[in-house]
């Protein structure tokens, strides 16, 4: 009997569709969603943005692979149900969503595809985080937050430079210190450094193993060390330009990479926390 | 609930030193070999900021301070006739040359020059470019005093006084015609008093042999020359209304077809800005026309001049999806005033938007950012999101117009989508020819509409862009006419009034006619054709084209027999020389050097290639090898700052995005690699 279902053509297709690797499956999703990715390698080629969603891209693809040993050949039920409701999604956004907003929701279902075939206690939202990241958010993350980010920066500042002893005072996104103006404009926002504190903290998650629950409950903590760096990262400067007639590229580009480093050191530091402790 | 235990084997002291090393080094080394993703103004030149520079060793003693500037207007008509005189004085101890720019209307016909040295009077020839040159270093160094007057740009001049001796007075007159042509029935005649400090792009500096403007007295700084200006204004219809936005003025013969502007006495400097005067005519009507002008002598060519009132505009009908891009200037010189009132305009022209447009805003100085990745739709909230953040920015370096155009030019558009570009500059820029050509070699994408902000905007530059891109401009001198003008350009690009424009001529013989097409009428604005005839002095002009309530006609008839105004020659050869300029900048080279030097010798007319040259054949300066250069600074701008001429507002720009993203790789690899090691150990 046995045989004779082996032997059945039908059998044999489905023998021949189990045995296919997830990673092809995971493939044919992808190119299920192409119209988005079109877009993304569109933006990704016209400048418009930043390239910095290759770096996360690769660092997803590394993670994907290093893992393919583990995925399972039969995906959980439920996810997939969810993947192919966050693919209908997605393919409705073509049509009445912006690109953006239809992009993650393509990236969040192939994500979700992924943890239908991911063994039980691997981390999912690193490698959720990641493949958003992978997308060309920098340019719209500037045009919604950058002005937010821009006055707090610029406020807690004043704040910081009026503690140091300087006069110093803020109108919008200007800051008079010293009775030099300053302007903390698009490219002092601190979006970038956003963007690179969520790249650290969900490639040391996904690599480390830690948890969702636990790398959830860590986000609130590197989003203050962003506007924590940024504000240091704004001050120094705006001390610095305030007390010298011109303050070189270089030294904006060292006090930039020196508190980048130390913000990224503390993200690591925090995704780490307790567990080498324990360790 | 145990977490899982990683196993982690934490670095000896020697190794955490030698990973300190290493990223040390690490961080060095792109200090050092990497170039961070420069803005393409990194290495840009500042404007050029001379101030009074005197290129002398006694600076204090070696002075000619312009005494005075009086400007003579007749407008007859819509044509109007302009005598600049200036006055300076040599109040040093010895002998110097001068060197001053000045600005000029962008449609000036600059016909003659004259200079007076006490009682003599030398009055200038046309000459071609170099051989006047030529004749004026020859001059200068045998001693005599000559005058050179060149154009730098369409709009800006500059003049060289060789030889003036301590106490000389030297008074310079300039005449200039100019075409004045209405907009919703309003004329405006504008005389720009001081050139804005333009922005050179290393490349442009190359190509202009060196930055445009001369000296500037310092922000808040007025000048001590006087200012007086007179207009006579002769219309054939009675004037209605007279008006200076700029000035306090004096009006007197409201109601009648003669009247007389002056400026009113006040205490504050009115050479600091461009002053404007608009006028209405009776029955809020454009002074449609045939004008004739016979030639003097034998031989001599006829001209006319014909100007057509448009049908009015009527209610928009269903129209193709528009998209619209704003490019809003805010480098250094648009800071303060200028972007507050760009602020405004943007509000009124992004808030009158319909909710089926779409639309984007790119902000542009050095670099240049679009404030969405796509046109986003008109909706309230987008609008209420692209206001808040144009609200908020500052202004502060160059003025990279190029690679902002060409990255507009870049963006993707569906076929059905109609663009419209709006340009909100005070274009102190000097790459008019390049922009000029970019926009015409993209037409078919885009038409182009430029707002010059500014209280003496480069008016060449944003008068171009519309003239190329098939657009208008529109000029915004105080932030409360912003709303006005935003309201015109929401009616301009509602709907065309007249299109398929066909002009014809019958009973007259005509050729050279320009200009050879007529583009699509958009509202306010009328059809003024100019050319040459041969034959009687009769004839009717016939204008005919598609109107949105169907075919159009309209003719007028040559006013009766006699000479006519002599300005048409010059202003037909200047509106030639223009369309010559245009497609030089189109081909690149000088390849219409050879007609337009012609035309300018012709008509003796100052343009690109001719000067005008007056020299005294008396040497009056025995030693012409000492007299240093000076340089008479203008005042700047009003409303323009410091910032201008090369004060840039710092800022603090996080680093650039390749080496921190490599700096980040290099933590998170030092994150995550002790404990992949102990976990293998």
């Amino acid at each position: 009997m046995a045989t004779a279902i082996a032997l059945h053509p039908l059998a044999r297709w489905q023998t021949r569709f189990e045995t296919v690797s997830p990673l092809a499956w995971l493939g044919l999703h992808a190119a299920a969603l192409w119209p988005h990715w079109r877009w993304a390698g569109a933006r990704l080629a016209d400048g418009s943005d930043d390239p910095l969603g290759v770096a996360a891209l690769v660092a997803l693809l590394v993670w994907v692979v290093r893992r393919e040993p583990l995925l399972r050949g039969a995906p959980r039920q439920g996810w997939v149900y969810a993947a192919a409701a966050l693919t209908a999604l997605a393919t409705l956004a073509l049509f009445h969503l912006p690109p953006l907003l239809g992009a993650v929701l393509a990236v969040l279902s192939l994500a979700t595809a992924l943890r239908s075939v991911m063994p039980s206690g691997q981390p999912w939202l690193p490698v959720a985080g990641l493949a958003v990241l992978a997308l060309p958010v920098v340019s719209s993350l500037q045009f919604y937050a950058g002005y937010p980010l821009r006055v707090v920066t610029a406020e807690i500042s004043t704040w910081v430079l009026q503690l140091a002893g300087l006069a110093a005072e803020r109108s919008g996104t200007t800051m008079i210190v010293q009775g030099r103006q300053v302007i903390v404009d698009a490219p002092c926002s601190g979006v970038q450094m956003v963007w690179m504190a969520y790249f650290c903290a969900c490639v040391v998650a996904a690599f480390s193993g830690l948890r969702d629950r636990a790398m959830l409950a860590r986000l609130p903590a590197v989003g203050a060390l962003v506007l924590v760096g940024n504000v240091l990262r704004n001050s120094v400067l705006v001390a610095l330009e305030a007390q010298q007639s011109q303050v070189s590229d270089a030294v904006h580009q060292g006090v930039g990479l020196v508190v980048l480093v130390a913000v990224c050191a503390g993200v690591v530091g925090v995704m780490r926390g307790g567990r080498d402790a324990q360790d | 609930m145990s977490r899982p235990l990683i196993p982690y084997q934490p670095l000896s002291r020697t190794g955490r030193v030698l990973w300190c090393m290493a990223l040390a080094l690490f961080s060095a080394l792109l200090m050092l070999f990497w170039s961070p993703a420069h803005a393409d103004d990194s290495e840009a030149l500042k404007a050029e900021s001379p101030y009074f520079a005197v290129n002398s060793s006694e600076p204090g003693t070696d002075r000619l301070p312009l005494k005075s500037t009086s400007v003579d207007v007749k407008i007859a008509g819509v044509i109007a006739d302009v005598t600049v005189t200036q006055h300076y004085r040599n109040e040093g101890q010895r002998p110097i040359e001068a060197r001053y720019v000045f600005p000029g209307s962008t449609q000036a016909a600059v016909y003659a020059m004259k200079v007076t040295l006490g009682e003599r009077v030398l009055t200038a020839r046309i000459k071609e470019k170099e051989a006047a040159r030529i004749e004026y270093q020859a001059a200068k160094r045998e001693g005599k005093t000559s005058a050179l007057l060149e154009q730098r740009r369409p709009n800006v001049f500059e003049m060289k006084v060789a030889n003036i001796l301590p106490g000389d007075d030297v008074a310079v007159e300039l005449r200039y015609t100019e075409l004045l042509r209405p907009t919703d029935a309003q004329y405006a005649f504008v005389f720009p008093t001081v050139v804005g400090p333009r922005y050179n792009s290393p490349a442009a500096a190359a190509d202009n042999g060196g930055a445009v403007g001369g000296a500037y007295l310092k922000q808040g700084v007025a000048s001590n020359a006087s200012f007086a200006l007179r207009v006579s204004l002769d219309t054939p219809l009675v004037v209605k209304e007279v008006a200076s936005p700029s000035h306090e003025v004096m009006v007197d013969g409201l109601g009648s077809t003669h009247a007389a502007v002056s400026l009113k006495p006040t205490d504050k400097p009115a050479n600091n800005r461009d002053f404007t005067l608009n006028y209405r005519l009776a029955g809020d009507r454009i002074e449609s026309g045939l004008v004739l002008y016979r030639g003097e002598g034998e031989g001599d060519e006829n001209f006319f001049l014909a100007m057509v009132e448009p049908p009015k505009a009527v209610a928009p009908r269903q129209i193709n999806p528009r998209d619209y891009i704003f490019v809003v200037d805010i480098s250094g010189s648009m800071h303060g005033y200028p972007l507050d009132t760009a602020k405004v305009l943007l509000r009124n022209l992004i808030g009158s938007l319909r909710p089926s447009d779409t639309f984007n805003v790119m902000l542009f100085s050095g670099s240049s950012r679009m404030l969405s990745p796509a046109s986003v739709p008109a909706t309230r909230a987008n609008i209420d999101q692209a206001i808040r953040t144009i609200h908020e920015m500052g202004g502060g370096g160059s003025t990279e117009i190029v690679p902002a155009l060409k990255r507009v030019a870049a963006l993707p558009k569906a076929e059905e989508v109609s663009r419209s570009v709006i340009f909100v500059t005070d274009g102190y820029v000097s790459v008019e020819a390049e922009v000029f050509r970019l926009i015409r070699q993209n037409l078919n994408q885009f038409n182009v509409f430029s707002f010059g902000i500014g209280t003496s905007v480069n008016r060449h530059l944003i008068e171009g862009m519309a003239r190329a891109g098939q657009g208008e401009a529109f000029i915004v001198t105080k932030p409360e006419q912003a709303a006005a003008q935003a309201e015109r350009l929401r009616r301009i690009i509602e709907a065309p009034v007249l299109t398929q424009v066909k002009a014809s001529f019958e009973g007259l013989d005509t050729y050279d006619v320009e200009p050879l097409q007529l583009p699509d009428v958009l509202g306010g604005r009328p059809v003024v054709v100019m050319g040459k005839w041969r034959g009687a002095w009769e004839g009717r002009f016939v204008i005919e084209g598609r109107a949105a309530d169907g075919p159009y006609r309209q003719v007028l008839t040559a006013a009766p027999n006699g000479r006519g105004p002599s300005a048409l020659r010059q202003l037909w050869a200047r509106q030639r020389i223009a369309a010559l300029s245009d497609q030089e900048a189109l081909e690149g080279g000088s390849t219409q050097k050879a007609q337009i030097t012609e035309l300018g010798l012709t008509y003796s007319l100052l343009t690109q290639y001719t000067s005008f040259i007056a020299v005294d054949q008396r040497v009056r300066n025995p030693n012409p090898a000492q007299t240093p250069q000076v340089d008479q600074p203008s005042p700047l701008p009003e409303g323009v700052s410091d910032q201008a001429i090369g004060a840039e507002v710092p800022s603090t720009p996080e680093p650039g995005a390749l080496a921190a993203l490599l700096v980040v790789l290099g933590v998170v690899v030092a994150g995550v690699w002790p404990s992949r090691r102990r976990r293998k150990e």
